[in-house]
């Protein structure tokens, strides 16, 4: 049944690609000219990759941006495997435990990060009366003012965010392993944890770089938290680059720079994918 | 599988652990909201309100535009699932159930589609949207919003399509019946379960996104509740009592929907998770 019409399939994908092309495709070409143009369209060759890769903004943000997805996803994987292969053991109320672990994941970004905000509030927040409490600090700690604090407690919020999907989709992959080769593992007498370093995690390795890939994407994408905590400050300590070709976009109206970065950083992307996807190999990657 | 467990009391500490860190500052954000002003701001603060109080909900709902943003978020994400299922229920069929010239390639483009950096469309994005009129508008929206709704949806279909036996659609098109009407009457009652996932996927995820919408509506006739939310506590005097119950009611229907149809959205991954 599948043999004949070539064309009727690609008739009933035809409206989505179109979609999909205007979408994606359009405003990626377009991106392309504005960064070699002027605001009244005048070809300018290279002036706006010149100016915004000269800006020293720009290395602030270059670093930020990896030391933000990178820290986090490093936690985030680390947090969640622990977290589903905890989850996966018998124990009473597993079904309600795991459930409201979810909750970090189902709450909407820009609602964690009020709340994380309100927390981190350095007169009122519960992060600093708890800490100061159990003696831990002496005064109160401005966690989002502070320049050396702003990106570790963003990364909290972050990890805080995502690790429950890690959990998640641990968990499924965890299902997938076959017991034999636990009961094999254990008639040689394999403790508990020889049993996660040996098996477990080696059998997990398809699934964590799937998520890893996702994990670097949205990571990436993922400029809620930090605009809406910190829009990047202070004094850039928190900015990143995605929230950088916004402020030069549709804060200083400097459209050609705004697109020269976003080519720049489009660029990047697509070599950190390409060779993470080398490096693990891409039949799993998502 | 079950791994023979470290000592149970660990594994109860640990999940003990677990639940504290996921629900805490959800739990706080509860309790904030029906905080009067005085127990917002004391130290030490206090944890449960001796006089709870609705006044914030009052407050947000009457006073602020949250209500207007709500109506936005709910048209906009909702308008946007509606169009993203309807091309992408079309799309997976043809990517499901036939070959064609370029397929590979194609399928390739809708998910390489999933997998772009937003923040480097937004500025091409704003300038055609503006061209078209369509800047602080409800379509506007609507349509960006397919970049992140309508890849996942054409491929979560995929998957769900693939898993219809071939036959019952055979022994309908031997009795008569179009491919339209095999896919309306046979496939796709088959894939509800799927189609239902979809929806709540495309749905949360509109519902939450931030960027395209801080970029592209500016004023309160489109602006949807993530904007609104983030403005309330960037202000300078923050009320914080009000932004943690807009938290709340931002909150509350994607926890309804999730709760609701949690054992199928996350369907065989957590198998027995509501058994326990």
């Amino acid at each position: 049944m599948m043999k004949k019409p070539w064309n009727t399939g690609l008739l009933f994908a035809l409206p989505a690609l179109l979609v999909l092309s205007a979408l994606i495709i359009f405003p990626l070409g377009y991106t392309i000219v504005l960064s070699f143009t002027d605001d009244f369209g005048q070809y300018v060759g290279l002036r706006n990759f010149q100016r915004i890769a000269t800006a020293p903004v720009t290395r602030v943000a270059f670093w930020n941006t990896i030391y933000y997805v990178v820290v986090s996803i490093v936690l985030q994987v680390a947090l969640g495997t622990a977290a589903g292969i905890a989850l996966n053991q018998k124990f009473r109320g597993r079904g309600a435990v795991r459930a409201l672990v979810l909750i970090p994941w189902i709450v909407p970004g820009i609602v964690a990060a009020t709340t994380w905000a309100w927390m981190f509030h350095s007169e009122f927040g519960i992060i600093n009366y708890g800490l100061s409490e159990a003696g831990l600090i002496s005064g109160p700690v401005g966690w989002l003012t502070d320049p050396n604090l702003v990106l570790p407690a963003l990364v909290a919020v972050n990890v805080w965010k995502m690790f429950p999907f890690v959990a998640v989709m641990v968990l499924a992959g965890l299902q997938a392993i076959p017991e034999s080769l636990y009961e094999a593992a254990r008639m040689d007498g394999a403790t508990f944890l020889e049993e996660v370093r040996y098996i477990t995690l080696p059998q997990l390795k398809p699934i964590l770089s799937s998520i890893t890939l996702l994990l670097l994407i949205w990571g990436l994408n993922g400029i809620t938290i930090i605009y809406a905590m910190t829009k990047g400050g202070p004094a850039n300590r928190s900015l990143i680059t995605p929230i950088q070709i916004y402020k030069q976009g549709f804060e200083f109206f400097r459209f050609g720079e705004a697109a020269a970065l976003s080519v720049l950083f489009f660029a990047v992307v697509l070599v950190f994918v390409a060779i993470y996807v080398r490096g693990f190999g891409r039949q799993e990657a998502f | 599988m079950t791994a023979n467990g470290g000592s149970p009391r660990l594994v109860y500490l640990i999940a003990a652990i677990l639940v504290c860190l996921s629900t805490f500052p959800f739990a706080w954000m509860l309790l904030s909201s029906i905080k009067t002003l005085g127990e917002l701001y004391t130290v030490p603060p206090a944890w449960i309100p001796k006089v709870p109080t609705l006044a914030n909900y009052w407050n947000v709902l009457t006073v602020s535009n949250i209500p207007r943003y709500f109506l936005n978020s709910v048209v906009i994400s909702a308008g946007s699932t509606a169009i993203a299922l309807a091309l992408a229920i079309f799309a997976a069929y043809g990517f499901a159930r036939f070959r064609f010239a370029g397929k590979p390639f194609f399928e390739a483009f809708v998910l390489i589609g999933q997998l772009l950096p937003t923040a480097a469309i937004i500025v091409p994005l704003y300038m055609v949207l503006s061209g078209l009129g369509l800047i602080n508008t409800w379509l506007g929206l609507i349509l960006v919003y397919l970049i992140l709704t309508l890849p996942l949806s054409v491929w979560m279909l995929i998957g769900y399509f693939s898993t219809i036996p071939l036959e019952l659609e055979e022994s309908a098109i031997v009795d008569g019946c179009s491919r339209l009407g095999v896919l309306m009457r046979i496939t796709l009652p088959l894939s509800l379960p799927g189609v239902v996932a979809v929806v709540i996927y495309s749905f949360v995820t509109t519902w939450n996104e931030f960027i395209f919408a801080l970029c592209l509506a500016n004023d309160s006739r489109s602006k949807t509740l993530p904007i609104g939310l983030s403005e309330f506590s960037t202000e300078f005097n923050t009320d914080w009592g009000a932004v943690m119950a807009a938290s709340v009611i931002m909150t509350l229907p994607i926890c309804i929907l999730f709760f609701a149809m949690q054992k199928l959205f996350i369907g065989g991954l957590m198998s027995g998770a509501t058994k326990g």
